[in-house]
């Protein structure tokens, strides 16, 4: 019962704007390829594991609510060309061991039907990637390291495709970005402020450095690393900028760029440094960690944040995938630390894991028939817009992550609904958990464009 | 040349002692030569206040060890569970008096039963029981939200004893009399279960949970800034007003404590426990009391950790890990004292900092540094620079 | 207690006494035991008999579980009878893994060379941090050890990054006999595609392609597999020859899938040359079934050194240091010297199982050996037993089967019945809780139950079995 009292207004304001959503039930957004094959009596069965228990279960969570929902979505439609659709699951709590004998018991309990699996974590990847290969398993996975995608040398394409592009492009077009906004960024110099895993880590090799200063954007070579539990970090954030930088950047999530921005506000720095990060930090859970400390112009702390936005979010409420995607979220009463990336980009995974079955199905003949390298001849060839443009899937000649990137910023709706705060005075403040809190709002820079190719 | 080094021992150990300190220096005053002096007495100020909390969380696992030489590994989601709870109280408007009276209930029965289930039934503990149900809940229910302060405390406190109780009561207690060993691992059981507890009851969040809120801006307090020095430290350092509350508390803690320990028949009865259990039960202490009492107080000091670490960073599954980070100031300072905990845990925060400090591109701080004087520690001092000396041969 | 025997049977002699199998039927159990497990792999699905009685994934279960045994056995040597609290054992099991990885990797050590040496060098290190054991004991000497836990790791991630990727995961050669004298060589024309059968998971073909240039510049090689990919450069293995001029003059492939495999080779420039196309048998170990082979024999031999290492001098001393340190120094027992045994025997035991962990995944990454990993394996010394030879084995079986089979079988059951028994509860919530609350309820109620292990247990069965029916 308490879970329902804190249940944020967040939704019921978004809601609210999209007064027609409550009344009809919206069509689904994207125009599948037509069923060639009658299914009826089969079951596709959609196969994940990861960390829903561990450390990184916070965002991952939410996969399988979006899988869950989907699934009785198509089911309760009757289908994907009359075939039931399931999910099989299993909790790995992050680990390699448990990810490892995962793997085993699929591949020995479901044989021939697992031609595709979707994977949360880039570790899993690395461990996986060279059994994958072996079992002819494509796996979908969110974000994918350059050894879990490309092999040790980073130009062997394996069977792992990745729905963002990798974390060192990011951070190059990011640079791009840096480097096309001069008044924003004057003299830029980016200084890392991350994790010590190896996402944290990612964007922090030469190469990087490189193509950044090719660009004109200083690098520190030193990243300066702190932990989820660290109390504070001042040491970490000044040792940065006593190192020349007045750029941020982080690969880290939910309370590590609100802590760097909470530091960078008791230092006073908070105009004159920016802060970035990878695309995980455009995320719900940051923009309510960050109101933890407000600027001094009254605005919580991750107000201007930047990052990568590879996929539509929530706000974006004028793309019909947004729209539906919202109405079922409603739908299913999920909760407000549901309303995440993770739910939307899952809702994009499974139409893109449907939409793979049918081509591949047309192809073959029949779902019994299909082989892992049905789906990867399918995925290779697709090119396709995921719930009508929530992301795009499209794996041009032995790329495995996504090309396409927006770089957007984090902000807070402004009283009308109508765009960003520029202060307390014409914020939406709404009723929230610990009183009145501001909603935030990822408001895209760019458009898409190609990110750099860096891994080298 | 043997009877030499052996005649003056003492002498030539604290000639090396010297010779490595000295050494020390001159490494550290080397490296931080390039840096303002307001780097270092920022790095000395958070050092100190983040210690603070790091001996907070060792106070809790000494606490423990020092009356059922039990070591706890389960502390940490002991904070979580803590924050969580708080979290639950804290940030409702209205608090449901359903959830309110079963809390308080299921903590009043573990209380009223601790020495034995027919307790409950004898005298008039049925009444005290009801009534103790009855305060609590009053007590987390009145009012509405800007009562919230005692609807959170009342509501930690009770869910602490719970929790440590229950600890105690179903995983402890029956292992009384079996090797030690089997207790420390039921620790690490005790700490899945929480766990899942957590998962069940909070699902896998992340919670702001605004306790060092400024009431009017509803921002977190603004650190004090040193302006007044500006100038003597070539820039200015500040102090995070949250970290100062956390040490606070801290002290006060500590020496409630240490005179608790000290001065009391309880405190007295714990430490005779730790030194013996059969022996005390055999002059007459109540060891299962004095155990339960025990792991509902280090309960309740987990809780006050996991709040303010959960205020200073936010609230998630990641604080259980905090515990993890403080071993090494559990045995700087000596696994039986408490006031080396607290010393400790500064001195591990003081080394942690610097060692960012000086070189935060390659975890020196966090991953080596605390280890290596741990190893240092170990060798000059092997019982911890306050733990009770053990006169045995090893 | 352990050297109650059936009726009619009695020691007469001190060998009778100390002998591990009193009984020929005590070695008739064991010996079937171990001839079972080493049947089970040619039964299951992928096995080559095509039987398909067991599942695959026990298989693979069973080799990580040996893998575990020895790791576990080297913390029982130290923990279970000589008394040393350890928690930097996944520390030392790293060393071992990315010990023998760097050999191979930047030495070219084979498995079996790699797999001794990077065992000794682990006991090296193991001998290093049991120095403290001089001066400390009890949880101190654990904290010691925390602190390699923490320092080992970090000298591999940060100092010796360069061999050891730091982050990044290493991978790892499967271990391979030969490759053996090659049995065809063809010649191959410029430009002209030349197809062959080769390939197999056991036998697996080494192809290399012998190039010299007669005039001009170096041609390029191309190898389609049998999918119909062009085989990545990265893919060819290791030895990838090259000439003073930097220019490739041969390439070796390990082909393990069979199927028709097709090499051409692209003259470029105008350039000449001669080419051979070179085909060789290895036996290689990239399997799950055919590493199986490799671990559980290792297993049960390093089990049995254990078991007769405390029937000698110094595992009667080992016992004496743990049982009363004083008394075993008075009766001459060099405490301090055996408490070093005990701790670079422990750590060579780590290595091993590290060095195996590597080849049986072929992958490495630091995450493997974190402090949760070496706390785990101390939870599964103690369900098993400190202390009895079969502590490790038993300890270790019941985690992985707890968490690997038992858990998953109930846990679908329970994420459907549970979200109705507590319709307040959010679905999503319960279905992460149920491992970590059945995992940590399910050693709860067997520490209470059984808080000597099962080893103890399966003692006291054992007795009561023997002196049936008048077992008491």
């Amino acid at each position: 019962m308490k879970r329902l009292s804190t249940l944020l207004v967040l939704l019921f304001l978004l809601g609210s704007a999209l007064p027609s959503l409550a009344q009809e039930m919206m069509d689904y957004p994207s125009d599948l390829t037509e069923c060639e094959v009658d299914l009826t009596g089969e079951t596709i069965n959609i196969f994940h594991f990861g960390d829903l228990s561990g450390p990184y279960a916070f965002i991952t969570q939410p996969v399988v609510s979006a899988v869950t929902d989907a699934v009785n979505y198509w089911n309760g439609r009757g289908g994907v060309c009359g075939a039931e659709l399931a999910q099989i699951y299993e909790d790995t709590g992050g680990s390699r061991e448990a990810a490892q004998s995962a793997y085993d018991r699929f591949t020995s309990t479901y044989g021939d039907q697992l031609d595709l699996l979707l994977l949360y974590s880039s570790d899993d990847g690395e461990l996986l990637r060279e059994q994958l290969a072996a079992d002819e398993i494509v796996s979908f996975i969110s974000a994918g390291s350059i050894e879990s995608l490309y092999g040790e040398d980073g130009q062997t394409p394996g069977w792992l495709y990745a729905s963002n592009p990798l974390y060192i492009n990011q951070f190059g077009f990011f640079c791009q970005f840096v480097a096309a906004s001069p008044e924003v960024f004057p003299d830029p110099v980016i200084g890392f402020v991350t994790w010590p895993n190896a996402f944290g880590r990612a964007g922090t090799e030469p190469a990087a450095r490189e193509y950044c200063s090719g660009l004109g954007v200083e690098v520190l070579t030193e990243p300066q690393f702190f932990l989820p539990t660290d109390t504070d970090i001042l040491t970490q954030v000044q040792n940065a900028i006593d190192g020349g930088a007045n750029i941020i950047y982080t690969n880290s999530l939910a309370t590590g760029p609100a802590l760097i921005a909470g530091t960078l506000v008791d230092l006073g720095l908070e105009e004159d440094i920016k802060l970035a990060g990878v695309n995980w930090v455009m995320d719900t859970t940051v923009g309510i960690l960050g109101q933890r400390v407000l600027k001094p112009n009254g605005l919580p702390s991750v107000d201007g944040m930047f990052g990568s936005m590879p996929f539509l979010w929530w706000t974006e409420l004028s793309h019909p995938a947004v729209q539906f995607v919202y109405q079922q979220f409603t739908i299913n009463e999920r909760g407000p630390t549901e309303q995440n990336i993770a739910y939307l980009v899952s809702w994009g995974v499974v139409d893109s894991i449907i939409e793979t079955f049918i081509r591949t199905v047309n192809r073959v003949g029949s779902l019994a028939a299909v082989s892992g390298a049905d789906i990867r001849a399918t995925v290779d060839a697709m090119d396709y817009a995921i719930l009508g443009g929530l992301m795009h899937h499209r794996f041009d000649e032995g790329m495995r992550d996504a090309t396409q990137n927006r770089i957007a910023v984090m902000k807070f709706a402004n009283a009308d609904m109508s765009g960003a705060a520029t202060g307390p005075g014409d914020a939406m403040l709404v009723d929230g958990p610990a009183g009145k809190m501001y909603l935030p709002i990822v408001v895209p820079l760019t458009d898409f464009m190609p990110v750099p190719q860096l891994r080298g | 040349m043997t009877e030499f080094i052996n005649r003056n021992k003492r002498q030539l150990t604290w000639t090396l002692y010297l010779i490595a300190a000295v050494a020390i220096a001159l490494f550290l005053g080397d490296q931080l030569a390039g840096k303002k002096a307001a780097r270092i007495v920022q790095t000395l100020i958070s050092g100190v206040l983040v210690g603070g909390v790091y001996g907070l969380v060792a106070l809790g696992i000494v606490v423990i060890n020092k009356a059922s030489g039990v070591f706890n590994f389960a502390h940490g989601w002991m904070m979580v569970v803590g924050g969580m709870i708080f979290w639950s109280f804290f940030t409702v408007s209205q608090i449901s008096v359903l959830g309110a009276g079963l809390l308080s209930s299921a903590t009043m029965l573990m209380v009223m039963s601790t020495v034995s289930w027919r307790n409950l039934r004898e005298g008039r503990n049925p009444l005290i029981a009801i009534g103790g149900i009855i305060v609590l809940t009053a007590l987390m229910t009145v009012g509405g939200i800007e009562w919230q302060w005692l609807h959170a405390l009342t509501g930690t406190f009770a869910g602490a004893i719970l929790t440590g109780l229950a600890v105690e009561r179903f995983a402890i207690r029956p292992l009384i009399g079996q090797p030690l060993f089997t207790a420390v691992l039921m620790t690490l059981a005790v700490a899945e279960v929480l766990h899942g507890v957590t998962q069940i009851a909070w699902g896998t969040v992340e919670l702001n949970l605004p306790v060092f809120v400024d009431p009017q801006t509803n921002s977190r307090f603004r650190p004090i800034r040193l302006d007044a020095f500006r100038d003597v430290l070539d820039g200015v350092a500040i102090v995070r007003v949250e970290l100062v509350i956390a040490f606070l508390l801290a002290i006060v803690a500590f020496v409630g404590f240490i005179l608790f320990f000290r001065y009391t028949s309880v405190g007295l009865a714990m430490r005779a426990t730790s030194e013996d259990q059969q022996l005390a039960q055999s002059v007459g202490l109540r060891v299962r009391v004095i155990l339960a009492i025990t792991w509902a107080v280090a309960a309740f000091l987990a809780s006050i950790a996991g709040v303010l670490q959960g205020g200073a960073v936010g609230l998630s599954l990641n604080i259980s890990f905090v515990a993890l980070r403080v071993f090494p100031a559990v045995l700087l300072g000596g696994l039986e004292s408490i006031s080396g905990a607290f010393i400790g845990g500064i001195i591990i925060g003081l080394v942690e900092q610097f060692g960012t400090l000086i070189n935060s591109s390659e975890q020196v701080g966090t991953n080596l540094a605390p280890y290596l004087v741990l190893m240092l520690v170990l060798v000059i001092r092997p019982d911890g620079l306050f733990g009770e000396k053990r006169i045995e041969r090893i | 207690m352990a050297n109650i025997h059936p009726a009619g049977v009695f020691d007469t002699t001190y060998e009778e006494d100390m002998s591990v199998d009193r009984t020929t039927r005590d070695k008739l159990w064991k010996n079937l035991a171990f001839a079972a497990l080493l049947l089970l792999p040619l039964v299951s699905v992928s096995g080559p008999l095509g039987l398909g009685w067991v599942s695959d994934q026990y298989i693979g279960l069973i080799a990580r579980i040996s893998i575990f045994v020895i790791a576990v056995q080297g913390l029982n040597i130290l923990v279970g009878y000589t008394g040393q609290i350890s928690l930097g054992h996944a520390a030392f099991m790293a060393i071992g893994a990315y010990g023998s990885a760097i050999l191979a990797r930047e030495l070219g050590f084979s498995f079996w060379t790699a797999l001794p040496v990077s065992a000794l060098l682990t006991g090296l290190v193991g001998l290093l941090f049991g120095l403290p054991s001089l001066r400390v004991k009890g949880f101190y000497l654990a904290m010691a050890t925390l602190a390699a836990q923490f320092i080992i790791p970090w000298v591999l991630r940060y100092p010796l990054e360069d061999l050891t990727g730091g982050t990044r995961p290493l991978s790892v050669p499967a271990p391979m006999i030969g490759p053996f004298a090659s049995y065809a060589d063809d010649a191959i024309g410029a430009d002209e595609p030349l197809a062959f059968q080769a390939g197999d998971p056991y036998f697996v073909d080494v192809i290399s392609v012998d190039l010299t240039a007669v005039a001009g510049s170096y041609p390029i090689i191309e190898l389609i597999n049998p999918a119909g990919d062009a085989v990545p450069y990265g893919d060819f293995y290791m030895s990838i020859a090259e000439d003073s001029d930097g220019n490739i003059t041969g390439l070796s492939y390990i082909a393990s899938k069979a199927g028709e495999y097709q090499v051409l080779v692209r003259a470029q420039n105008g350039g000449e040359f001669t080419a051979v196309l070179r085909r060789s048998k290895a036996l290689s170990f990239a399997t799950d079934i055919a590493m199986y082979y490799i671990i559980l024999p290792l297993a049960v031999l390093l089990m049995f050194l254990a078991r007769n290492i405390i029937r000698t001098r110094t595992g009667r001393a080992f016992i004496s240091v743990r049982d009363n340190d004083l008394a075993a120094e008075l009766l001459g027992i060099n405490v301090f010297g055996y408490k070093l045994r005990a701790f670079f025997l422990s750590a060579v035991y780590a290595g091993v199982a590290g060095c195996l962990l590597a080849y049986e995944r072929n992958s490495l990454s630091l995450d493997a050996f974190q402090l949760d990993t070496s706390i785990e394996m101390l939870a599964m010394l103690i369900i098993g037993g400190a202390g009895f030879p079969l502590g490790a084995m038993f300890g270790v079986t019941f985690i992985r089967l707890l968490q690997e089979a038992m858990i998953p079988t109930l846990r679908p059951w329970l994420s459907d019945w549970l979200p109705q028994l507590l319709p307040f509860v959010d679905a999503v919530n319960i279905t992460s809780a149920i491992n970590p609350i059945l995992f940590g309820g399910a050693l709860i109620v067997f520490l209470v139950l059984e808080p000597r292990g099962i080893a103890h247990r399966w003692e006291v069965f054992k007795v009561a079995w023997k002196l049936r029916p008048y077992s008491y």
